[in-house]
């Protein structure tokens, strides 16, 4: 299921307290989602036992963040079925292995950000994808193209 | 240096499979469990339930071969080249029935490339130039994990340098909501057929320009055949199933010619299926399901007619299960006659057979030639090598005759 800033914003304090840094409580719902900032940054919710049953139920919420590679990428392998597809299309691997992954056959690269092995797609080197970093861009080519939804990202 | 290996595991016959510190990388599902558990549930030589030693297992298989008038033999699909011309010329010896699976695969198709009369292309030049591609009734996610990926819509091609995002056009014809269709998103097309007839039909007249059920569809794909140098439809079970005619398929593939240039691929089955559709066309001229004994081939000799009519006393199986993929009534019939059965595997109908010879995994354990969906014949070498393959054992059963 996909993590909305919304749904998160409508179980924190929403007093916009400033005691985590910023300025409103949307804006901490939005880092929360980024990753920049962690829960527990939210310091009424674990103070005030009034919040207790809100606290517990972003905890869950949340739960996939941690799974989750640094650009939001999660692979469930149980459903992979290693059709390849995912390492064919990704426009970095085209870039960097023109012999290879660009035309169809197995990625030659040694550091590809997913590779097909023992018949599951695996995360190798998540620092090449074009989602990581500052200077992102929201690149979802390997998700829209996996025929059994193995590939996930945190926004849907 | 790296040592790529060719997976067997389908018609698509990758050649990139590397084995590396123990992993097997680039091979989908079915060639991870073809390489990573080969030595697993393996056949042992067994004669009427008793384990013995492979030659004895031979020998009794010899013998009730020899004591036999009706003889079939079946399977040999997921074999090499080089033992299915063993097969045959035992089959000949014997003057046998012989037939594969393809007698209710794809067995249709690949006879009327051979006889030229679907014009039929590699997967390479696919890759290469085809703009156009048609999946009808075939899934490739099930039957061909890789072949999208590996040689037609994803790669870029030398012609087609921008690949499946501007260069390429899907077309999925299925009669259900398949994986593959899920994947026709943007410059492509899902048509969900109740008939494929009436498609077929359907282009017959937006040629002519006349109104049909799938007019604006047909008029679309046509439009963007026009455009490129090489159109491709790849056929599968549901295609082959759906079809009532395969002429009036034939003649849809040659009127789309008059416009632009469309070619035929058949999609979806054992590793080496068209190598045996090959070797027996180039032996007597048909495909499958041939006797020798009548000299033709027909209907009534598909070994599930053999087994449903009773017309057989002994069956040898190469490399297939027919008691896991047969209906039961069909399979059911295999206890009643002699049974032989070469395969790696113990499987369900070495289970129920009378004489079992353990064999190697073609492809892993023995090298050999296997022919792709296409028609390119591919080298395979072999992980480790085994001396009992299923090119010793035909050949021996055939010099013991």
């Amino acid at each position: 299921m996909a993590l909305n800033p919304m749904d998160i914003y409508k179980l924190l304090p929403k007093t916009n307290c400033k005691k985590c840094g910023e300025a409103t409580c949307m804006s901490f719902a939005f880092k929360l989602l980024n990753r920049e900032r962690r829960l527990e940054e939210c310091i009424p919710l674990y103070e005030d036992k009034k919040y207790e049953r809100q606290r517990k139920k972003l905890e869950e919420m949340l739960k996939p963040l941690e799974e989750a590679t640094e650009t939001g990428l999660i692979v469930d392998e149980s459903l992979c079925t290693g059709c390849g597809n995912c390492v064919v299309v990704c426009p970095v691997h085209v870039e960097k292995d023109p012999k290879g992954a660009a035309v169809g056959k197995g990625i030659t690269i040694d550091d590809p950000i997913l590779r097909v092995e023992d018949g599951a797609v695996k995360v190798i080197n998540m620092q090449a994808c074009r989602r990581y970093g500052k200077n992102r861009v929201l690149c979802v080519v390997c998700r829209e193209n996996c025929p059994t939804d193995a590939i996930r990202f945190l926004e849907g | 240096m790296k040592m790529s290996f060719v997976c067997p595991g389908c018609s698509c016959l990758c050649d990139d499979i590397e084995i590396v510190d123990g992993k097997i990388l680039h091979a989908c599902r079915r060639g991870e469990e073809i390489f990573g558990k080969y030595k697993e549930n393996r056949a042992k030589p067994m004669v009427k339930g008793k384990e013995v030693d492979v030659d004895s297992a031979i020998e009794e298989a010899t013998e009730a071969l020899k004591d036999s008038e009706n003889i079939a033999i079946y399977g040999m699909d997921t074999t090499t080249v080089e033992a299915q011309q063993h097969g045959i010329e035992l089959a000949e010896k014997l003057n046998a029935y012989i037939d594969d699976n393809s007698s209710f695969c794809l067995g249709e198709f690949v006879e009327a490339i051979l006889r030229k009369e679907l014009p039929t292309t590699t997967l390479e030049d696919v890759r290469d130039r085809a703009y156009v591609m048609v999946y009808w009734g075939a899934n490739p996610f099930h039957s061909l994990s890789r072949h999208m990926s590996r040689y037609s819509y994803y790669p870029r091609g030398a012609k087609r340098p921008r690949g499946y995002e501007e260069d390429r056009f899907l077309v999925v014809v299925d009669v259900r909501r398949s994986e593959t269709s899920k994947l026709a998103k943007k410059n492509a097309m899902f048509i969900q057929v109740s008939d494929d007839d009436e498609l077929v039909d359907s282009f017959f007249k937006v040629v002519d320009g006349k109104a049909a059920k799938y007019a604006k569809e047909a008029g679309i794909i046509l439009n963007g055949m026009k455009k490129s140098d090489l159109n491709v439809i790849f056929g599968g079970l549901g295609l082959k199933y759906g079809l009532k005619d395969l002429g009036k398929f034939v003649e849809m593939v040659k009127k789309l010619n008059e416009v632009a240039p469309v070619y035929f691929i058949p999609a979806g089955f054992h590793g080496n299926m068209r190598g045996f559709n090959e070797t027996l066309f180039e032996k007597v001229g048909y495909v499958n399901k041939y006797s020798f004994r009548d000299g033709k081939s027909g209907g009534e000799f598909a070994f599930t007619e053999l087994l449903k009519n009773e017309k057989i006393d002994t069956a040898l199986i190469v490399g297939t299960d027919p008691v896991y993929s047969l209906p039961f009534e069909v399979s059911s019939k295999l206890g009643k006659i002699k049974t032989i059965v070469v395969d790696p595997r113990m499987s369900f109908t070495a289970r129920i057979a009378d004489v079992v010879i353990p064999s190697a995994v073609s492809g892993v354990e023995a090298g050999g030639t296997m022919v792709r969906s296409d028609g390119v014949r591919v080298k395979l070498e072999p992980l480790e090598e085994r001396e009992v393959n299923d090119v010793y054992i035909l050949n021996k059963i055939k010099e013991g005759l």
